[in-house]
């Protein structure tokens, strides 16, 4: 992971996200083909890619959801959501760091830097194990081009995800949403007569089997995913899933190239 | 009691509570089982789903039904139903149990107190006291053991306790203890006897009438006891005698011998005709088994008298014989002493020593070669020895020739020897002359060939020809004889050895010898210590040998147990008696010096005890009554084990899909579960053919599960990603790649196995061994990797965790030589051209199998390598690489890659790539 993500963050004058061309370069094996530059490749044999220069950062704020229902897990084996998102929080602050970016936890009160306690301060956040009561987040003044990261498990309503996200877009912040779950909300492995009891207060619902239901669960589970899916698209945000027994690396890798390569073209 | 004939509740009362059942299987109605609570964050999702079809808040019909057999069968067991009860038993009085203890009811023991553990629990159930009268005495002083009037829980306690005494019965003297006590009312008796009848049995069945009804129950009369009577000796075989008490009907037994600590020395069947009441069994034994064995047993007789103990007397006759030093050592095959070993080995024990030595122990022959003067200690000792029975047997040469005042031979003795055939003689070797009548030798056959060429002669006298019990043909005696009070003097007139005549040699020597040891008295027996001797080991009821307990004594002096050569069996005369003091055992300081003192020396011949008038007779066999409460509170205590599984399985705490739950409920509901394993086994050879079809319709990759979840799903995204890679730029259209498990799945299907090495692999089961044998052999590849850059130099030798795993993995595996990649190597070309095999490390070496090896047509069967090809290879399902290279960046990961097609097409198409094809190109590519 480090040797991947140290390659190539020396500063800003390289290959990355931004307005401006940087280099043409040959096309490699995982390349997406949208980013073949046609006029270039048409005057030779060669299929060559169009990178821009990085552009400098504003700053990240990474946002973790620390309701109630991330403190949980449904086996002994695995860990609970929020320790999974308060890894991948602090991963991706030391990467994005290491590349030279101002980072932050949304609602810290803390300024975004880049500076050699800021870590350190990150992880005090993390270790202080605030609680609040909204999956969501809360809606704060961010300048203009910051971009934000929230990592949550996004159960609540659609149309209450899309608010939020949409106050953080109308003021051009781009951002990117990563999913948090357990097994077994996608999967819903319980038999027999079972009473549900939602942990942030929500109304119990009494099964008498859950096997009849799983179906009917999945799709509507589905259609969750789906739909924030497509909150991300109309807004032109990121949006990946992660799943707790799935190695973090994975979701990270996606994360930073998500937010390193593939955003702003 | 509640008894309905065929049918009887012990406790009628308890059937009042079926009226509570209508109450019960309302309660179970209403009660819906209770839903487990879980938390769960989406919730939100499940909001307003409702399962399909509404189950039942209600318990199911069926499971009440259950619930209420359950009780009901709960209800009439404690009710204890009884089917078949028996009648009532007669009078009103105390039960009175008489049990015969002695030795004879040893056997069938079991159904004695079964039978007692049975009269007692009828007794229980009309609430009546119950009497035990035990007839053999616990001790001399005591005159029976009498139980006061008990109740029957106490009874049975007691009952159950009683073991059988290796003594007999005194059944008269039981019964007046009995007529000393009070019994209110009409008693019932049982009699629970032995099956012998003795002087008094006739009288103490009519007595006991005068207590009440009477029942006599005894055993069949095959069933009855045996005895093992003391055995005799011919000689030869050991002659046992066996007794029984009935004269009826065919019976076969065998009879053991035992040694010292139980050891088995033999086992011979002995048979009963019809109408015997005894029978014989010869018993040929070589001497030193013979003489190790302690004990003769009826096996499955487990009585006092079924075991007869042996000791020394019993054994046989102890010949001592004399050795005069070291001299005769010299030439042992020459002396005397070897020949007369040779020849008493076979009917007697042969001890040999000095006459001292020898006389310390009991002999019953000494044999005494030509040793030449005798010290008068030495003839004192044995003048007072042969005159208390002793046999002594004395051998002539030359020492006896010269000096012949010795008083302790058969007859006076000319001075000097007889010389016959000699180079100075006119007379040729005497011959013998046939054994006359009434000599101990009447009836041997004479061998021709016997010669005598030396003898000394007796004196003529009256007496001689009357001393003379073997003669040569010439008339002059060769074997003379003088019985001097209890004992004998034997003089053979020649020597034990060739040196005067060629009989020693002569197999006639063997039964000559054989005759005069028979013609010794043997050796007496008995206490001959004059010291009262304290007992070693006792025998208990079932005739086992235990430690005496603290009640026995010793064993009197002086007085002799049994009378050697008097078997008289009828009267036990003198010696003492077999009673709770003097038990039947062995007595004695030692193992060596002990005397067995036995039961059936002392018992009168068996009698059955037949038919006895006025009293009801019955056998020991089990009664019709079957006590149903423990079936029926069984089958409840299953039924309610079946029913909590069920109630866990409705409640989702079990799941259907566990195979193991589910074996478990069948077996321990004790379910045929003959037709869920055949469908099992079904199941399995379908799952089988489905993997091996989908194993075989496409070319695939596989590799080996390791079982660490992390390394599987690496070698599972890597071989993706190869494959992928293949489809790509190859010819190689390969399928998903698949996980094998070496241990549990074929390997025939797959012409290249990946294998990462991970530390906490299991060695693979003798059965994989073969397996991956058979398929290097059969044209398989396998590339190990051991994904360590550091494990890369050398393969041997270097002992890396990776490395010391590889080596133990494959330690039984047929891996063939392996040598570093050479230059010009198929593998290097195979499709294309490469110097390096990075993967996600770079430089490692790799090592494959020599070209010497022409096996599968040239293909390498093994490579090794340590880069860990298939971290490099994997990709995720979007197609982005999952773990970074190192040292390269992306251009080492497209190399890797080019090894892995090199590699696939290496293990599909062979040494082709090996044809000169490609010289042309190659050299274009090397500029020359």
């Amino acid at each position: 992971m480090a040797t991947t993500v140290a390659q190539g963050v020396h500063g800003r004058r390289r290959v990355g996200q931004g307005e401006t061309f940087w280099q043409f370069r040959r096309y490699e094996t995982g390349d997406s083909p949208q980013s073949i530059d046609w006029r270039q490749s048409a005057k030779s044999d060669r299929v060559f890619v169009r990178e821009m220069e990085w552009e400098a950062a504003q700053s990240v704020w990474i946002w973790r959801d620390t309701s109630p229902s991330m403190s949980w897990t449904s086996s002994p084996e695995l860990p609970e959501k929020r320790r999974r998102a308060d890894i991948l929080a602090l991963a991706l602050s030391v990467l994005l760091i290491r590349g030279g970016e101002f980072v932050t936890f949304l609602g810290s009160d803390l300024r975004p830097s880049n500076g050699k306690t800021t870590l350190e301060r990150l992880a005090k956040v993390i270790d202080r194990g605030d609680r609040e009561n909204n999956g969501l987040p809360p809606v704060l003044p961010l300048p203009r081009f910051a971009q934000v990261v929230m990592i949550g498990d996004f159960l609540s309503p659609l149309d209450e995800i899309e608010d939020a996200a949409r106050s953080y877009a109308a003021r051009g912040v781009k951002g990117h949403l990563l999913q948090v779950l357990d097994p077994a909300e996608e999967l819903l492995p319980y038999d027999g007569r079972t009473r549900f009891e939602g942990l942030e207060g929500e109304q119990s619902w009494l099964l008498s089997r859950v096997e009849s239901v799983r179906e009917p669960y999945r799709k509507r589970f589905k259609a969750q995913c789906e739909g924030l899916g497509e909150i991300a698209r109309r807004l032109d945000w990121g949006y990946s899933a992660h799943r707790t027994d799935k190695s973090p690396n994975t979701a990270l890798l996606a994360l930073y190239l998500a937010m390193t390569q593939d955003r702003g073209r | 009691m509640l008894d309905l004939g065929l049918l009887a509740f012990t406790q009628p009362w308890l059937l009042a509570t079926l009226i509570g059942l209508p109450l019960i299987w309302f309660l179970l109605r209403v009660t819906p089982p209770a839903p487990k609570t879980l938390a769960f964050p989406a919730v939100r999702l499940l909001l307003g789903l409702d399962p399909p079809e509404e189950t039942p808040a209600r318990t199911p019909l069926w499971l009440i039904l259950l619930r209420m057999l359950i009780i009901l069968l709960i209800i009439f067991g404690l009710a204890q139903p009884l089917i078949n009860p028996a009648a009532q038993l007669p009078g009103n009085g105390p039960v009175v149990l008489v049990i015969d203890n002695g030795w004879a009811a040893a056997k069938n023991w079991d159904g004695k107190v079964n039978a007692m553990v049975e009269v007692i629990d009828r007794a229980e159930r009309e609430d009546r006291a119950v009497v035990l009268l035990r007839t053999a005495k616990r001790s001399p002083e005591s005159r029976a053991d009498l139980s006061p009037l008990l109740p029957a829980g106490e009874a049975r306690e007691l009952a159950q306790g009683i073991q059988p005494h290796p003594w007999q019965v005194d059944r008269l003297a039981a019964l007046e203890t009995l007529e000393s006590q009070d019994l209110e009312g009409s008693a019932y008796i049982v009699w629970l006897s032995d099956g012998l009848a003795d002087a008094d049995s006739n009288a103490f069945a009519e007595r006991l009438q005068a207590f009440g009804d009477v029942t006599v129950l005894q055993d069949q009369a095959g069933a009855l006891a045996k005895i093992v009577r003391k055995p005799g000796d011919d000689g030869l075989e050991l002659v046992v005698p066996v007794e029984r008490a009935s004269s009826e009907g065919i019976e076969n037994l065998t009879l053991t011998a035992l040694a010292e600590g139980g050891t088995i020395v033999a086992r011979e069947a002995v048979a009963f005709q019809s109408g015997d009441k005894t029978a014989e069994l010869r018993l040929r034994l070589p001497t030193e088994l013979r003489n190790r064995v302690t004990q003769l047993s009826l096996e499955s007789e487990s009585s006092a008298a079924a075991t007869y103990l042996l000791d020394e007397s019993s054994r046989r006759r102890p010949v001592g014989l004399v050795t005069a030093g070291s001299a005769q050592q010299s030439q042992p095959l020459l002396s005397e002493v070897y020949y007369l070993q040779r020849a008493l080995e076979p009917y007697s024990e042969v001890r040999q020593g000095s006459i001292d030595e020898l006389l310390a122990r009991k002999l019953a022959v000494l044999a005494l070669p030509d040793i030449g003067n005798l010290t008068t200690d030495e003839s004192d000792r044995l003048g007072n020895w042969v005159e208390s029975g002793g046999l002594l047997l004395r051998f002539a040469g030359p020492r006896m020739a010269a000096d012949n005042d010795d008083d302790l031979l058969p007859v006076r003795l000319r001075g000097g020897d007889r010389i016959l055939g000699g180079a100075l003689t006119w007379d040729s070797p005497a011959t013998l002359s046939d054994f006359a009548a009434g000599t101990p030798f009447a009836g041997l056959d004479i061998a021709g060939e016997v010669t005598v060429e030396r003898q000394v002669l007796a004196e003529p006298s009256l007496e001689l020809g009357e001393k003379t019990w073997a003669r040569l043909s010439d008339g002059t005696p060769l074997i003379t004889a003088d019985p001097r009070d209890k004992g004998w003097v034997v003089l053979v007139h020649t020597t034990a050895n060739t040196d005067w005549s060629n009989l020693a040699l002569s197999g006639l020597f063997v039964d000559m010898l054989r005759r005069i040891v028979a013609v010794s008295q043997g050796v007496a027996d008995g206490n001959a210590n004059s010291i009262p001797l304290p007992p070693l080991e006792v025998m208990n009821g079932f005739g086992r040998l235990v430690s005496p307990g603290a009640s026995v004594m010793p064993l009197p002096a002086a007085t002799q147990p049994e009378t050697a050569d008097t078997p008289d069996t009828a009267a036990p005369a003198g010696g003492v008696a077999v009673d709770p003091n003097h038990p039947p055992g062995f007595y004695g300081e030692d193992a060596k010096q002990r005397i067995a003192h036995n039961l059936a020396n002392h018992l009168p011949a068996l009698e059955p005890l037949g038919v006895i008038s006025g009293v009801e007779a019955a056998s020991y066999s089990k009664s019709e009554e079957i006590d149903l409460k423990p079936w029926l509170l069984l089958a409840a205590l299953i039924l309610a084990l079946a029913d909590m599984l069920l109630s866990l399985f409705m409640r989702g705490l079990v799941r259907p899909q566990m195979p193991s739950a589910a074996t478990a409920i069948a077996v321990s509901l004790g379910i045929a579960s003959g037709g869920l394993l055949a469908g099992d086994a079904r199941a399995q050879s379908l799952v089988d053919e489905g993997r091996a079809l989908e194993a075989t319709l496409e070319t695939r990759l596989a590799f080996v599960l390791t079982g660490a979840e992390r390394v599987d799903g690496i070698s599972e995204a890597g071989l993706q990603g190869l494959t992928r890679i293949l489809r790509r730029r190859t010819s190689v259209e390969a399928g998903a790649p698949l996980g094998v498990n070496i241990e549990r799945d074929e390997l025939a299907f797959f012409p290249l196995l990946y294998w990462p090495i991970t530390t906490d692999q299991r060695s693979p089961s003798p059965d994989a061994v073969r397996k991956l044998n058979d398929y290097l052999n059969n044209g398989g590849t396998i590339l190990f990797d051991l994904r360590d850059p550091s494990a890369t130099a050398r393969i041997q030798g270097q002992q890396s965790q990776t490395n010391l795993a590889l080596q133990r993995l494959t330690s039984d595996v047929n891996i063939p030589s392996l040598e570093p990649v050479p230059p010009e190597h198929v593998l290097r070309k195979s499709f294309y051209l490469m110097q390096e095999f990075p993967g996600r490390y770079a430089g490692g070496n790799l090592w494959i199998e020599t070209s010497e090896s022409q096996a599968n047509d040239g293909v390498a069967r093994v490579i090794v390598g340590s880069n860990d090809w298939a971290g490099a290879w994997a990709i995720t399902d979007l197609g982005r690489p999952i773990l970074p290279v190192v040292p390269g960046k992306e251009a080492q990961r497209e190399m890797a890659y080019r090894f892995g097609v090199n590699l696939v097409m290496y293990a599909l198409t062979g040494n082709y790539k090996a044809d000169q094809v490609h010289i042309p190109f190659i050299l274009e590519r090397l500029g020359q």
